[in-house]
Order: structure tokens, then C-alpha cells, then sequence
């Protein structure tokens, strides 16, 4: 039953390197697709042929390329916009004190093919968006760890955009995992066929977000105070200079604007580590978490590729506050999402609601969550974010009723720059 | 969701810059503060071969920062190992002490943390056990944990560890190929920081009397109009409850008529249409009918057979005194309740519609009275009981009596084999594809100690092992009559034979998230960790408890 080879054996594979791994691929199980072929020619896929993309080398990120180098992958890509912070080393275990300010793609990049011979990391330090489908395409599965619900909007319906129903190699299998504290979620993205990130947006934790009049006006969290400090008090003391959090002079300044403001209102709590927490929305985040929702990602990436057990179908989600709880699920597709559904959104509002009132609902509506959105229909534009000429030219109908401009079932285009997909709105009013 | 009053605990100097150490650990300490911090870097860790998923567990313990952890292997680094794990440097490691190479890797994690290899023969080490110290030897750490260890050297070590409470608890971890379990053996873990999602009562019920005197005191149909349009709800749902009672025979809303129609009278108390404060009051009416009586969990706790025997036989207070301070709280609650029928007070409220002046009168209220009723715990505690806690752990106790636990263990294997196997034969009725696995783990323990296969660490050719032994095995711990559910273990058994002693780099790391979670609960004794054994399927992904 086991076989000693290792698929056509490149320079940097021994002996028994993949004895463990090998076990399963040299067999099937009782839960096995049965066109599984066991032995040499899934090895060879795994170990010369497939070519797989990590975006992200960040929590996860650093955890996912070390399962992927382990398992047999050979052709690992890794693309990462940010550098590397102190607060990272609890748990981005491949980077160490002397790296902070570096690449996390070049460094975790190094780290991996240094300690784990023969495998290629490829690294892109920049942002996902700079690259095209061409580039996408080139991949046979790619896994995201991202911490921004943007970006892997837009790498969803970049992929579902891809798919050419005639040349099955277009449809990228997407495997997306994230983290928060104790708890965290590993999904497989069949787009089109599954579905997709944009189909559950409404199961994102809602955030906070604290009404103008309360900050200004009635303070009575810390929190309060530190929002006046960075949204009201930090435009009218320093005009255009832009506030950056990760500047530790900047959030003192507003740990003590925001403490006056707190002693004025005789309230209590603020401190410089919450201050950086509301400021820069931090999430909790520690290396074992990561590493059961990275591992989750990665075993889905390893049997999607070599077929040796089915995958997971396709939503698992962990919570370990309170013991180990989990939950496995299939996700269902939404006939109307934007992305992979075809369908258009209903939307009934008021005939008395302005355009501008449209565009606040569309910000905040769990299930659509567009910033700076801009409107269409077939035959005008309603409002354009961009350019300033256009912005200018239809600014005046932010004031109109939407009744005005679509008639009841009419259809509004929405579009955003951070997006690549547009959502159709069918309007009726009451 | 993040208490800001943790996060509070987790700087250390007020104002400054937080120091190169707190940066470090941010993303932590907003989990755990400074106290389970402070537990985290006493903590003494052994952990006894260093396999991929053992070095998995303590990478992601070593990263949060413990103390010092040790790995006790003997054996040396073989191809097999250098291929699926990552604290080894691939082919050349091989031939070196895979402890040591293991923790040389592992403690480049982080600075702070002591590692330590010893490479002297466990086998030997534990077997002879009673003449070489091995006892006063594992006292000496927090938590033990293993990896796939040979079924007679689990059974020695859980063993001595069972022994007495002094001992620390031994975690159990299993795995072959997509399969595995795990779980942890300890007499008694008590949690006062559960972090459990439940908010404390805020009493509305049974209001305190300065918040119903205030209530009361307010004059809502004169009252300047912006005023009355930020009267926090707690304060007018108080008030609104005291003149519902007064026309009602002093009940409360019980009937579903009767609580419309409380709901009705809160909107009817609104003098402009769009007053928030009281449309939040509405939909905050419940509380006046949630009881705040003592919750049930709570209650069951106070069965505890610890508790009744200070108060049968008083004065023994020599003995209250010696109780664990936990069960010392516990007592001084227990009687607290019984003398006002609620749990002590919390000051933690909630955001609610108001004006700043008006939200910080509520929260005094709540202080002082949440201040008062702790300091009658403290009475009770100390000059009625004799009883000895600190006062930051009495502190921590009565914010969170409204989610203490406390979780029994039991010794490894007890699963299997107490009442006569009933546990696990009712855990295949009920959840069979848990459970098979489980019973699988063991079976395959079984026959590969029986093949005189050690699964200290792999090494090719893999043993053949076939369905027949396995299902031998399994049947052989079930009690007469108790049949295996079929096709849940053939999948299982299946799977088994297919990879009987791989560690598969995924399932190491899977394992490793999940194990060095549930350590540090225990740890830190916060957040509540795993009550029974852990059961991971990486086929269809999924963990059960049974």
C-alpha cells in the first residue's frame, strides 16, 4: 500500500520528506472522491505543477505559507502592502525585532524558503489591486488572510469576474479565512458556483459607529471622547494635515485632547491604549487563532488540489470563548448579490427621500455597505463621486427626492472606485 | 466585544507611551489585561515529544510569552521528522537531538521565553518513576501536554498527575492523519473572568432605593423639554414601573396584555413624538419583568458540598479559612443571596440615550450602591465567616458573579471505561460520528502499542493496520450489547488504516491553535476551556465535544 516515491523527485526532497503526507496520498480513504488517483501523478501536481497564491502575510498570512510550504507546494506566491509593526511579533511567528519597518511579503517570503527547502515564495509588496486578471489567472487556487473587508470584496468579484464558463481553468477555487480574538472563519469560494464573499456580507459584525450629535453634544463613554478628539477636534486644530494612527505622537495628542474633554464631563476610562484602539479600530488578534483558521484554510487548499478527501462545504466557523464550539455549514448563494447573482436588489424607500438619504441607507445597509457610492440610471447620471467636474455638475440633485428622477421600478446603477462590481437597485416607493 | 474597562488594566503607565514590552503584546492584552498576562509569563510548560503538532502547541505558546516550557525527548531528528515540521531546518537537523533543535528554533520566538531540551530517556524517566523524583519533577510545571504517547507511559503519567490537586493538569492530544482529539485532565478549574456574553442585571425589577428615589423624585410633566427628552431609560422605566404597580396591587406586568398595555403607559409618558429616550425605554421594557433574582447557574453552584460544612458547623472558621478563596467568595455569596435574593450589584452600564450630566448622576447611583453591596460580601466573608481573599480578587469576584464557573474534571480515559462504558456507548447513540472517532484514536493507540510500534516519532515504512484489529480494539472497550455504529466507523476505521501514524503539517497546526487556546484559559484562568474530550475531523471539518 505505501509507495517510497515522491512523484519525479526534485534536487531538495530525501528520503522520506513526505512520509507523512504521503500516507494519504498514497491512498484513499472511505470518504474519497473516486477519481482520486493515489500515487505519483498528485504528487507530481502538488509538488511541480501547482501554482498557488497567498494575499495577506500578515497573522495568518505568516501561518498559511508555512502549512503550504510543509504539505508539498512548491510555487507559492505572496503579495502584502504593509510592513512590519512591533505589535505584529505576538503572532507573525516569521518576523522577528530587527524587521520591523521591512516588507512582510520579502521578509516572511525569505523566512519560509530559508527554512523550508526547495519551495519558491514569490513576493509582491504592494496592493492586490495593482494586478490584473492576467496575473490571477496564473494561479490554480489562492487563499486570502486579510484583515480588510475592501480587499477581499474586491478580489472576489475580481474572480467571479473571471470566470469564462468555456475554459473551466478560469474558475479559481478562493479559500478565505479571518480572525477576531477567540473566534475566527474559513470559507471555500467556488465563484460562481458557490456562494461567494459579497453573498454574506450581512453576517459581518456590525460596527460601532456613534451618532455626530452624541460626540458632540452628550459625551458619556471614553469612547465619545476620543471620537470628538479624532473627528471633530484634530480638522478644526490642524486643517489638512492628515492624522496618521500609526504615529504614536498623533494618537497622544489625542489621548489628551480627548482626556480633557472626558474631565470636563467627569468621565472616566480614557486611556492611551484605548484611545489607539477606538482610533485605529484594533482588533484582537493572538497566534493560536490564527493558527486553527490558517491550518482550516490551508487542509482545504491541500485536498482541493490533490482531491484526497472532500472539501469542505463551505463555511466553518470557530468560537473559543467559551469551550471549543463550532460550526459547519453550506452558505447559501444570493439570488441577488451583486457580484454573482444576476439579480437586482429591491429597494423600497419613501417617495419623500432625498437622493442623499439614498446614499447614507446604501452606506449603512448591512447587505450592500458601499462607501461613496455614485448613481445612475440607464439615461442620467443621479450623482457621480468623481471627477470633481461631474461631482460638481450633479451635486444639486442630492437634495432632489429620489421620486423625482426614477420612476416606482425603475432601476438605479450603483457603482464605487474601491469596487469592481456594480449593484442594480429596482426602487419602489411607499 | 471589548470591555474599554479592560483594556483600561492593560496599560501600565497612565498617559505615557506604552513601553516596547505592552507594544508587543497589544493584540493580547486586549484579550487578557495585564493580570492574565502576568498568569501567562509564570507559566511553566512541559511538553513531552517534540513532534510537528507538539511544536505547533508551543510555538503558539512561546509567542503569547510564557515562562519557560521544556521538551522531554530523547530521540534523534529522522528524514520523516525534518519533512513536516517547521521548528526543524530540514536535512540538517537530521541526525541532531530533535529536542534540542526544537527549542533552539522555538525560543528565537520570542526573547523572553526560556526553552529547554532534555533528552533523557522518558521511558525509563517515568517507568522509574517512584526512585528518581519524577513527581516532585512534574509539580514543578503548570501544564503538561502530550503528543500520540505510548498507551502504557499516558497511563503511568496520568496517573501520578491525577494524584492530588498539587499536580498539574495533563493535556491529552491524539491525532492521525485528518483525525484527532484531545482533552485535558484536571480535578476542578473555577473561572471568576468567563468573559461569558451575559450582561448583569441592572436591577429595574427591584430597583435600589436611591435609583427609585431619584426616579421618583423627577417631575417629567414640568421639566424643561430637552431635559426630558434625555432622562436615561433605566431611570424612566423605574419610574414607569412604580406608577404601573400603584395602580396594579403592587404587581408587576406579568400577563402578555399587561405588558403591552407597561408599554403603552412608558409611550404615553412622552411629551414630544420624537423622544428616543423613551423609545428605547420600550424597547427596553423587559427588564422590568427579567427577573434578577439569582440565576440557576449560579445557584448549582452553591451545592457544592464545600459549602455546607462551614455553616453546619460553625465556629469551624480554622477550616473556613483554608477553603480555596474561591469557594471562601463563593460562601459569602451563597449567603449574601440568600439575605437579599439578588447577586451583588454591578456598576457597568450599558450606553444609553442621555445627557452627559444625567448618564454620570445613573452611574454614581450604580457605583455607590454597587460599592455598598460589595463591601456587605466583604462582612460576610470576613468578620462572619473568617474567611482570607484579597481584596482584588474579591474585586474581580463580585463584577463577575453573574458568570462564574466552575468545570469538573475527570482523569484521562474515564471516558471509556467509568460506569462500565455507559458514557461512550450513550455518546454513540447520540453524536456516533464523535464519538467513533474518539473510540477510533484509541483503538489505533491500542494496536500500535500492541505492534510494538512507539509513536515517539514517525519513521518509514508506516505499520500495515488493518480494519479487523481496529474494530477488534474498539469492541474490546465496550460493555457487552453496545454494537458500533456502522458506517460512522468504517469511516473512521477507514481513515485510520489509511494514515495510522501520519502528523500532517495541517492537522499539527490545526491542533496547535486549538490546544494552546484551551492552555491558556487554564493558564490565565480566564474565558472557559473545553469541558470533555475535543473531536476534529479535517475531512469534513468540523469539532465536536463529547
Amino acid at each position: 500500500m505505501i509507495s517510497q516515491s515522491n512523484g519525479f523527485a526534485t534536487p531538495h526532497d530525501w528520503a522520506g520528506r513526505y512520509y507523512h503526507i504521503d500516507q494519504i496520498l498514497d491512498a484513499s480513504g472511505p470518504r474519497t472522491d473516486p477519481a482520486f488517483s493515489a500515487g505519483d501523478e498528485v504528487k507530481d501536481f502538488l509538488r511541480n505543477k501547482a501554482k498557488i497564491l497567498v494575499i495577506g502575510a500578515g497573522g495568518l498570512g505568516c501561518e498559511i505559507l508555512a502549512n503550504l510550504a510543509l504539505t508539498g507546494f512548491k510555487d507559492i506566491h505572496v503579495i502584502d502592502m504593509d510592513t512590519i509593526d512591533i505589535s505584529n511579533l505576538n503572532r507573525q511567528f516569521l518576523f522577528r525585532q530587527k524587521d520591523v519597518g521591512k516588507p512582510k511579503a520579502i521578509v516572511a517570503a525569505e523566512f519560509i524558503m530559508k527554512r523550508v527547502p526547495g519551495v519558491t515564495v514569490t513576493p509582491y509588496f504592494g496592493k492586490i489591486q495593482d494586478k490584473d486578471e492576467d496575473y490571477y489567472m496564473q494561479f490554480n487556487l489562492i487563499i486570502c488572510g486579510l484583515d480588510s473587508v475592501e480587499a477581499r470584496r474586491w478580489i472576489n468579484a475580481t474572480l467571479v469576474n473571471m470566470v469564462d464558463g468555456e475554459n473551466p481553468e478560469s474558475l479559481k477555487p478562493l479559500i478565505d479565512g479571518g480572525t477576531e480574538g477567540f473566534k475566527g472563519q474559513a470559507r471555500v469560494i467556488l465563484p460562481t458556483i458557490t456562494s461567494c464573499y459579497e453573498c454574506s456580507l450581512d453576517m459581518l459584525n456590525k460596527q460601532t459607529a456613534f451618532p455626530i450629535c452624541t460626540i458632540a453634544n452628550t459625551p458619556r463613554l471614553p469612547e465619545h471622547c476620543i471620537e470628538w478628539a479624532s473627528v471633530l477636534e484634530w480638522p478644526r486644530v490642524h486643517g489638512e494635515k492628515k492624522m496618521d494612527t500609526d504615529d504614536p505622537e498623533h494618537i497622544t495628542w489625542l489621548y489628551q485632547t480627548a482626556s480633557k474633554r472626558a474631565k470636563e464631563f467627569n468621565i472616566e476610562g480614557v486611556t492611551w491604549s484605548l484611545t489607539q484602539g477606538v482610533v485605529k479600530n484594533i482588533i484582537p488578534a493572538i497566534a493560536s487563532t490564527n493558527a486553527i483558521i490558517a491550518a482550516s484554510c490551508c487542509n482545504e487548499a491541500f485536498k482541493i488540489a490533490t482531491s484526497s478527501a472532500a472539501y469542505l462545504n463551505n463555511y466553518f466557523m470557530l468560537i473559543g470563548t467559551d469551550g471549543v464550539y463550532s460550526y459547519t455549514f453550506e452558505h447559501e448563494k444570493r439570488a441577488d448579490c451583486p457580484v454573482c447573482g444576476g439579480e437586482a436588489v429591491d429597494m423600497s424607500i419613501s417617495s419623500e427621500l432625498p437622493v442623499e438619504g439614498l446614499i447614507d441607507l446604501l452606506v449603512e445597509k448591512q447587505d450592500i455597505q458601499i462607501k461613496k457610492p455614485s448613481l445612475s440610471t440607464a439615461n442620467k447620471q443621479i450623482y457621480l463621486q468623481a471627477p470633481p467636474q461631474l461631482e460638481a455638475a450633479t451635486r444639486p440633485n442630492l437634495s432632489k427626492k429620489v421620486s423625482e428622477l426614477v420612476p416606482p421600478g425603475g432601476e438605479i446603477t450603483v457603482t464605487a472606485s474601491t469596487l469592481p462590481f456594480s449593484l442594480s437597485l429596482r426602487i419602489t416607493y411607499t | 466585544m471589548i470591555n474599554s474597562s479592560d483594556v483600561q488594566t492593560a496599560i501600565v503607565a497612565d498617559g505615557a507611551v506604552p513601553d516596547n514590552k505592552t507594544r508587543r503584546y497589544d493584540r493580547q492584552l486586549r484579550l487578557w489585561a495585564t493580570s492574565g498576562q502576568a498568569a501567562i509569563e509564570q507559566a511553566r510548560i512541559l511538553v513531552l515529544s517534540s513532534s510537528a503538532t507538539s511544536t505547533s502547541i508551543l510555538k503558539n505558546l512561546v509567542l503569547p510569552g510564557i515562562s519557560h516550557f521544556t521538551i522531554l525527548d530523547h530521540s534523534l531528528v529522522t528524514p520523516e521528522d525534518a519533512g513536516n515540521n517547521f521548528f526543524l531546518e530540514g536535512p540538517e537537523s537530521i541526525g541532531k537531538y530533535r529536542a534540542q533543535e526544537a527549542v533552539r528554533l522555538l525560543a528565537e520566538l520570542n526573547e523572553e521565553v526560556e526553552g529547554r531540551a532534555d533528552t533523557r530517556n522518558f521511558r525509563e524517566f517515568l517507568l522509574n518513576g517512584e526512585n528518581n523524583g519524577v513527581r516532585e519533577w512534574l509539580s514543578g510545571y503548570t501544564i503538561v501536554i502530550v503528543h500520540n504517547l505510548d498507551k502504557d507511559l499516558l497511563e503511568t503519567l496520568s496517573n501520578i498527575l491525577w494524584h492530588d490537586d498539587s499536580f498539574p493538569p495533563l493535556v491529552v492530544v491524539r491525532s492521525a492523519g485528518f483525525l484527532a482529539d484531545f482533552s485535558i485532565q484536571f480535578h476542578e478549574h473555577t473561572v471568576i473572568e468567563s468573559h461569558i456574553e451575559t450582561s448583569p442585571s441592572l436591577r429595574i425589577d427591584n430597583a435600589f432605593p436611591a435609583l427609585k428615589e431619584y426616579a421618583l423624585s423627577l417631575d417629567l410633566d414640568n421639566m424643561d423639554i430637552t431635559d426630558h427628552g434625555h432622562i436615561p431609560y433605566v431611570v424612566l422605566l423605574v419610574r414607569a414601573l412604580e406608577d404601573w404597580k400603584k395602580e396594579h396591587n403592587n404587581l408587576q406586568p406579568k400577563t402578555y396584555a399587561e405588558k403591552q398595555s407597561f408599554k403603552s403607559l412608558v409611550s404615553s409618558m412622552k411629551r414630544k413624538l420624537d423622544e428616543e429616550n423613551f423609545e428605547e425605554a420600550e424597547s427596553q421594557a423587559y427588564r422590568c419583568w427579567t427577573s434578577s433574582s439569582v440565576p440557576s447557574e449560579i445557584v448549582s453552584l452553591f451545592s457544592d458540598s464545600r459549602l455546607s460544612a462551614p455553616s453546619a458547623s460553625l465556629p469551624a472558621f480554622a477550616s473556613f479559612a483554608s477553603l480555596p478563596p474561591f469557594f471562601q467568595l463563593l460562601k459569602a455569596l451563597q449567603i449574601f443571596t440568600e439575605r437579599n435574593g439578588y447577586l451583588p450589584l454591578t456598576s457597568t452600564l450599558p450606553d444609553m440615550r442621555s445627557s452627559t450630566e444625567e448618564y454620570v448622576r445613573l452611574q454614581n447611583l450604580y457605583k455607590r450602591r454597587a460599592e455598598e453591596e460589595k463591601a456587605e460580601v466583604k462582612n460576610i466573608l470576613i468578620d462572619e465567616l473568617g474567611g482570607k481573599v484579597d481584596d482584588s480578587m474579591l474585586d474581580d469576584f463580585v463584577k463577575n458573579t453573574h458568570r462564574l464557573k466552575v468545570l469538573k474534571g475527570r482523569k484521562w480515559g474515564a471516558f471509556v471505561h467509568s460506569n462500565g462504558g455507559q458514557l461512550i456507548a450513550s455518546a454513540l447513540e447520540t453524536s456516533p460520528k464523535q464519538a467513533a472517532t474518539h473510540l477510533g484514536l484509541s483503538a489505533l493507540e491500542d494496536v500500535l502499542f500492541k505492534k510494538g510500534y512507539s509513536s515517539l516519532h514517525g519513521k518509514a515504512p508506516a505499520p500495515q493496520i488493518t480494519i479487523e484489529e481496529l474494530t477488534e480494539a474498539a469492541k474490546a472497550t465496550l460493555p457487552p450489547g453496545v454494537t458500533l455504529p456502522e458506517t460512522e466507523w468504517n469511516e473512521v476505521a477507514g481513515e485510520l488504516m489509511r494514515a495510522p501514524t501520519a502528523d500532517l503539517p495541517n492537522t499539527a497546526a490545526l491542533l496547535g491553535g486549538l490546544v494552546a487556546q484551551e492552555v491558556i484559559k487554564m493558564i490565565t484562568k480566564q474565558y472557559v476551556p473545553v469541558d470533555g474530550c475535543c473531536v476534529v475531523d479535517l475531512i469534513e471539518t468540523w469539532t465536536g465535544i463529547i
